[in-house]
């Protein structure tokens, strides 16, 4: 409390104290009293002093004939005061402290029941600036001043006595040797408790005595402790308070269960367990003995391989669409967000979970339970990892808990809540279990090493032992006398100890474990008492009371948020935690511009060595730049990425009960990331392509960086929803990323490469195809070639220019080359003049020039197709293919020549005048890349033609050749086709490249939301065992069918 | 998260990105702006030819070899200077057949010259140019790059290179003239003597040998009147009107130059067992330093117009 509250006090209870008879001894020691628990002894005097004169002079003569004087009204200037005060006190303390302060004064007036209505008015006017409602100002009054029973029955009172019958309106705790009444006050608007006890008999409140006239704030976590009689938590009196919240009623029953892991341990064996709304069952064990497993067999994770699981009569494992709603999880491992801060992390968990509330409504339910966490003072900290800590373990662990809370499951997990924790922070936090069953929880905790506080704090417990045997399941006091008996003990009847009370569960497990001694005192590996005779004790001496009597119908469905609005509430959540990430944020935004920036600025090359001048057209590393953009949308894209489901998987697991999409738990990743990803692309294409002069194209490179990247983004999802370390994903990336650059096709010429993968063939080869880095690095080369602003004018020219100036020169050349041959071996008196293969390939050619595009144009045609076969082939035939063949290369050459010109033509026009020369070569400098053109041309091919099997390949220009033989579905083409074909039509490369590339971002999709990576390394890890079992499950389905079948 | 089973959801998903993805298509439906092909059809061969092309060939071959010249210029110890070659850069301003064929002629006269000075490291840019320019003609394929690249490496292999350099000249004027695009074939011969003269007359020659190589110079007229026929035969076309023109221009000055036959009686020698009739008819070149310096101003403002 402040020096200045605590002044501010001090003048309040002067003023009411000096009212009409004045300051009493017994107010003055109230006083004195109520300092000397806030302060140090030094202090109190002073404040004490400080009262002193607040009250004034009046003390010394009105103390001696205050019998004499009459009452006096309450002056004015009191009453201005009293105003003043409490309104200073308003700006400072915080409603709950007002509340305390109140009960203060109505306790400092009781002191000396000088209930006089001058005092009252003070107390009055106090209250009304403290903005206490009426109702709870009566309440405080009758709680305070009240000596009469039977005025104590309103509904704010609790009243525990020895008496069996309860009160009306009153709540009641009947407490047979418990002398005198306790009564507890429940201001409900702030949640506090204060305690009185009317009897001066012994009585301890957290182990210091209650004194009768004193009131007491009851705090959470407080134990009233009796000299006989059992002790009253504070979670009892609270849940009398809060019996009226509706919870369904829970009927929780493992039967029979038997669990087999897929590699063939046995897990568990024969488990049961029975228990309902409103209790704690401890689950412990020696480590491996199965604890977790029984968790999650019992929470509906993992199916039993026998026996079942039900709640209210519904099997948990066959309708755990209709269950999961109403479980909650609560692993041991932290399920926070590091990014976000307390207050976020629960407003998305309840946002994710209520569909009808609205903003608001959340807003004061993630208060409230904040509050009962008591979390509030912290709630706008960052969580921050465990090793970057900003709240303290036990916070993180009730911030855990809080989730779990906020959607008030019936039924509640929780691994190991105490690991980890100091012994304080540990008892918190199983208090505050504690309290959720008195609110009708069932709750299942898996503890280890409980001390003896928590250990009395389950109702029941269960012991596994090793190999997954159940060994004991009762109360937990009484099983330490069940193993102290069988283990044929001195004084096995007494529990805990008896004058101290502590339990030590450790007894339970020296004995369970106790290994036999050999003849040298040295304990063996050898068990006393193995788990399966523990089993057989626990079959004789135990019987699980069956729970009887009516349950609820369990909720029909759980109010999750619709598809659209669960993907907006991850979104935002995904959103929130990555702007609050400042490190993660700038790094992310400086990458690209600073990679494009260093990349772009490193290959700015003037190649003229004496000029200044940067001209695009001379830069030899244009094409390598387009390289590197899909190598770094690629990186980019799977480093932002690989971690993203990795890092979120505890919280998926929690999530997982809230039965909510992954579809859309997918799409808020996706778009996230490929926002993210888009910024990056801008940013980094935005610098790169302006350093390099790269101009009018930034909306294309802009796509298919972002198209790649986003390809990426999936990638990684996919990877980082598939392995289980950040270690492993990250040793994965160079796997995916090097393939990609090598088979861009921009390092290693597909012609050049090893034959065995595809190389030097007509099309790409196939392991090429599915490298999204060439589609997208193909799609900018032919984009940038033909699209630009200087040569698109001229592309289908020279296309045609292209095509012409092939079979001229090189087709029609080496056509005739075979024919030359055979005449040039007939003459030499050759065996075989043309060989099968050599008039194979003059068929296919033939034939294709038969249906050439140009045919149209022209009317030659050879004429006797039909004998070109081994049998008809003659020097007559050939002389007649040979004029064939000529003429249609006068055709060739005769229009190349004309096409030639005409562009030829066009550039002269276009370039007529000095200004006009200037701006084309301004827009040639500017838009036209040379080497790009000679890797566009494919000017480095050692041969323009090449004969693959019996067909010649058209290896030059490849930028200028459409597809050959373009069957139906077909899509495949040679590398930098301008157009590719499908389904009968041709497309322009870029946008068909782009097409593809999303199409692979779609099948990654996919493939993530059905998880097929991690089924295939699932597979991969457990195959044989995996297998087995399958194999032998199936076995027993037959046999049992055949059996049930046929009856035998 | 729901076990991964087809959800409505994930369907309409599905089907929502295969919509997008069809769109694509559709929306870059048949590509067909790349034909070109009206330019095809039939049409008029309407060539105001009058030398055959068979007469092209056999006057472009008249023209002296750039090798001769550069030869001469060397033995008579005339100082290297490559101040007066074009300069490699100048490649990015040729883009019309024109100019691209002319400035081959040219660039081909400064890669022997440098060849024959043995200016290996810059010669490579020079190859390089060649190369392009008849890339860019669609003659590419007459040059062997590689081997004139490997060759050029060293100054032993400078007969090779010269071998195989007048070889692809010789074949891209052969083929070009065979192809029917003799304008092209033209040029590049037209190129080549113009850059050769340009290199001739501006040289500084020391007094000995001024002689022989103005004598040369002068024998150069010969050759012009075989060009300027060579031209007219291209006259209709704008850009060889011009040329035609300035070459006009040319012959005025080389029209200064007067050329006597000399006719003296053959004589016959024995040389190795041998009788040789030897020829001893000669042409008498009159030529002084005021008509040099006239051609040379001319060839220079040619050569200027051509290079830029």
């Amino acid at each position: 409390m402040s020096e200045e509250i605590l002044k501010a006090l001090m003048q309040l209870f002067a003023i009411i104290a000096k009212q009409d008879v004045g300051l009493s001894t017994n107010e003055r020691e109230f006083v004195e009293n109520f300092l000397r628990q806030q302060l140090n002894e030094s202090s109190v005097k002073e404040y004490l002093a400080l009262f002193d004169e607040y009250v004034g002079d009046k003390k010394a003569s009105e103390n001696d004939n205050d019998q004499d004087q009459k009452p006096k009204l309450t002056s004015v200037k009191d009453s201005v005061k009293t105003l003043g005060i409490a309104k200073k006190i308003n700006k400072t303390l915080t409603q709950k402290q007002k509340v305390v302060v109140l009960v203060r004064l109505f306790e400092l007036v009781n002191s000396d029941k000088k209930f006089t209505p001058q005092r009252m008015a003070i107390i009055d006017t106090a209250a009304e600036v403290f903005n206490i409602s009426k109702e709870e100002y009566n309440a405080i009054e009758t709680f305070v001043v009240q000596e009469d029973a039977s005025k104590w029955d309103i509904p704010e009172i609790l009243i525990i006595n020895s008496e069996e019958t309860s009160p009306e309106k009153a709540k009641h705790i009947s407490s047979p040797q418990l002398d005198g009444t306790i009564l507890v006050l429940r201001i409900q608007s702030v949640e506090l408790y204060f305690l009185r006890y009317t009897s001066t008999k012994e009585l301890l409140l957290n182990g210091l005595p209650i004194n009768n006239l004193k009131i007491y704030l009851f705090a959470r976590g407080s134990v009233i402790k009796q000299p006989k009689g059992k002790p009253i938590f504070h979670t009892d009196i609270v849940s009398k308070f809060l019996s009226d919240d509706t919870s369904i009623n829970v009927h929780f029953k493992v039967e029979k269960v038997h669990y087999r892991f897929p590699n063939g341990h046995i897990g568990l064996r024969e488990v049961n367990i029975e228990e309902q709304s409103g209790k704690m069952l401890a689950i412990m064990g020696a480590s491996g003995s199965g604890k977790t497993t029984l968790l999650n067999v019992m929470s509906g994770m993992s199916k039993p391989t026998t026996g079942s699981v039900n709640i209210n009569g519904n099997d948990l494992h066959e309708k755990n669409e209709l269950i999961k709603g109403i479980i909650g999880y609560i692993p041991q491992d932290d399920l926070l967000i590091e990014e976000l801060t307390v207050y976020e992390n629960l407003y998305y968990s309840t946002k994710l979970v209520y569909r009808d509330l609205t903003d608001e409504d959340i807003e004061g339910k993630v208060n409230r339970v904040l509050f009962n966490l008591g979390l509030s003072h912290i709630k706008h900290l960052k969580v921050g990892d465990p090793l970057n800590k900003e709240i303290s373990g036990g916070q993180r662990k009730r911030l855990n808990i809080g989730l779990e809370l906020i959607r008030e499951p019936a039924v509640l997990f929780v691994d190991e809540p105490t690991s980890g924790l100091s012994s304080r922070d540990s008892e918190n936090v199983m208090e505050l279990l504690r309290e959720l069953t008195v609110r009708g929880k069932l709750i299942f905790v898996v503890i280890h090493q409980p001390s003896s506080e928590i250990f009395k704090m389950f109702d029941n417990v269960t012991i596994l032992d090793d190999g997954g045997y159940q060994i004991y399941y009762g109360n937990p006091v009484e099983a330490v006398i069940y193993f102290k008996e069988l283990d044929n003990q001195i004084n096995s009847h007494i529990g805990e100890c008896p004058s101290c009370g502590n339990v030590n569960p450790e007894t339970i497990f020296s004995i369970i474990e106790s290994r036999i001694v050999d003849e040298y005192g040295q304990p063996t590996s050898g068990r006393k008492v193995t788990p399966a005779e523990w089993y057989e004790h626990f079959k004789n001496k135990i019987s699980i009371n069956k729970i009887t009597g009516m349950f609820d119908k369990l909720p029909e469905s759980f109010k999750k948020p619709n598809w659209l609005n669960q993907y907006k509430i991850f979104f935002t959540r995904d959103f929130v935690a990555k702007i609050s990430n400042k490190q993660y944020l700038v790094l992310n935004l400086l990458e690209a511009p600073l990679l494009g920036f260093l990349l772009a600025f490193v290959i700015r090359y003037i190649e003229d060595p004496t000029s200044d001048v940067y001209i695009f057209r001379n830069n030899d590393n244009i094409m390598p730049y387009i390289f590197m953009c899909t190598i770094v949308a690629l990186f980019l894209g799977l480093i932002v990425s690989a971690e993203e489901i990795f890092k979120d998987r505890k919280i998926l697991k929690r999530e997982s009960f809230l039965d909510l999409s992954r579809s859309s738990y997918l799409c808020s990743k996706i778009g996230i990331l490929f926002i993210l990803s888009a910024i990056q692309a801008f940013l980094f294409i935005i610098v790169g392509n302006y350093i390099l002069g790269i101009k009018g194209m930034y909306f294309e490179y802009w796509l298919v960086f972002f198209s790649l990247a986003a390809f990426a983004n999936v990638l990684g999802l996919n990877i980082s929803s598939a392995f289980n370390s950040a270690i492993t994903i990250y040793i994965l990336i160079p796997f995916l990323i090097i393939p990609q650059m090598v088979l861009t096709g921009a390092m290693f010429s597909f012609d050049k490469i090893n034959r065995a993968i595809g190389g030097g063939q007509e099309k790409v080869p196939i392991i090429a195809e599915i490298m999204p880095s060439r589609w997208a690095f193909e799609g900018l080369v032919v984009n940038q070639y033909k699209n630009n602003k200087y040569y698109e004018d001229f592309y289908s020219k020279r296309k045609l220019e292209s095509a012409l100036y092939y079979k001229d020169v090189y087709y029609i050349n080496e056509l005739k080359r075979y024919v030359e041959d055979y005449k040039f071996r007939l003459a030499s008196g050759h065996e075989e003049p043309i060989s099968a293969d050599d008039l194979e390939l003059l068929r296919n050619e033939i034939s294709k020039e038969h249906e050439s595009e140009f045919t149209q144009y022209h009317d030659y045609r050879f004429d006797y197709f039909d004998k070109l076969t081994p049998e008809n082939f003659n020097s007559e035939i050939a002389d007649s293919l040979t004029n064939y063949l000529n003429r249609v290369h006068e055709f060739y050459r005769d229009r190349f020549n004309f096409v030639n010109e005409t562009i030829d033509q066009e550039i002269v026009s276009r370039t007529r005048t000095p200004e006009m020369e200037e701006e084309y070569q301004q827009l040639r400098n500017n838009y036209h890349n040379r080497y790009l053109a000679s890797f566009a041309k494919n000017e480095m091919a050692p041969l323009p033609v090449v004969r693959l099997g019996n067909k010649l390949v058209q290896k030059s220009d490849p930028i200028y050749l459409d597809p050959q033989n373009q069957r139906l579905m077909n899509f495949r083409s040679h590398f930098l086709a301008p157009r590719k074909h499908f389904a009968g039509n041709l497309f322009d490369t870029f946008y068909f490249n782009l097409a593809i590339l999303w199409i692979f971002t779609l099948l990654l999709y996919l493939a993530l939301y059905y998880k097929l990576f991690s089924k295939f390394i699932f597979v991969a890890e457990n195959g044989l065992p995996f297998l087995r079992t399958k194999l032998k499950s199936t076995k027993n389905k037959i046999q049992d069918f055949l059996i049930k079948q046929t009856g035998i | 998260m729901k076990t991964p089973v087809m959800t409505k959801k994930t369907v309409t998903v599905s089907l929502m990105l295969s919509g997008f993805i069809l769109l694509f298509f559709m929306a870059c439906a048949p590509d067909r702006r790349e034909e070109a092909t009206d330019l095809l059809s039939d049409r008029d061969i309407s060539e105001d030819i009058q030398l055959t092309d068979e007469t092209i060939g056999e006057i472009i071959t008249s023209v002296p070899n750039p090798v001769e010249m550069t030869v001469l210029l060397q033995r008579s110890n005339v100082v290297y200077t490559q101040d007066l070659l074009n300069p490699t850069a100048n490649i990015n301003n040729y883009n019309t057949n024109f100019k691209r064929s002319l400035n081959l002629g040219v660039y081909g006269t400064d890669l022997v010259y440098m060849n024959i000075y043995d200016r290996t490291v810059a010669t490579l840019s020079y190859l390089r140019n060649v190369k392009n320019l008849a890339e860019d003609l669609r003659i590419g394929q007459f040059f062997d790059y590689e081997t004139l690249n490997r060759l050029s490496e060293s100054s032993r292999n400078v007969d090779s290179v010269l071998y195989i350099t007048n070889r692809g000249f010789d074949g891209m004027s052969n083929y070009l003239i065979n192809q029917g695009r003799s304008s092209i074939a033209v040029l590049i011969a037209t190129g080549t003597w113009i850059e050769s003269l340009y290199i001739a007359t501006n040289v500084q020659i020391h007094p000995p040998n001024k002689e022989l190589i103005h004598q040369r110079i002068g024998e150069q007229k010969v050759v012009l009147d075989n060009l300027l026929l060579l031209m007219s035969n291209f006259r209709n076309d704008e850009q060889f009107e011009e040329l035609f023109n300035d070459l006009l221009d040319l012959k005025k000055e080389f029209d200064k130059v007067s050329i006597q036959y000399i006719y003296e009686e053959r004589t016959t020698k024995v040389v190795d067992d041998k009788v040789v009739v030897v020829d001893n008819s000669r042409s008498e070149v009159n030529i002084d330093d005021e008509i040099v310096e006239g051609i040379a101003q001319q060839v220079e403002y040619i050569r200027n117009k051509i290079v830029e």
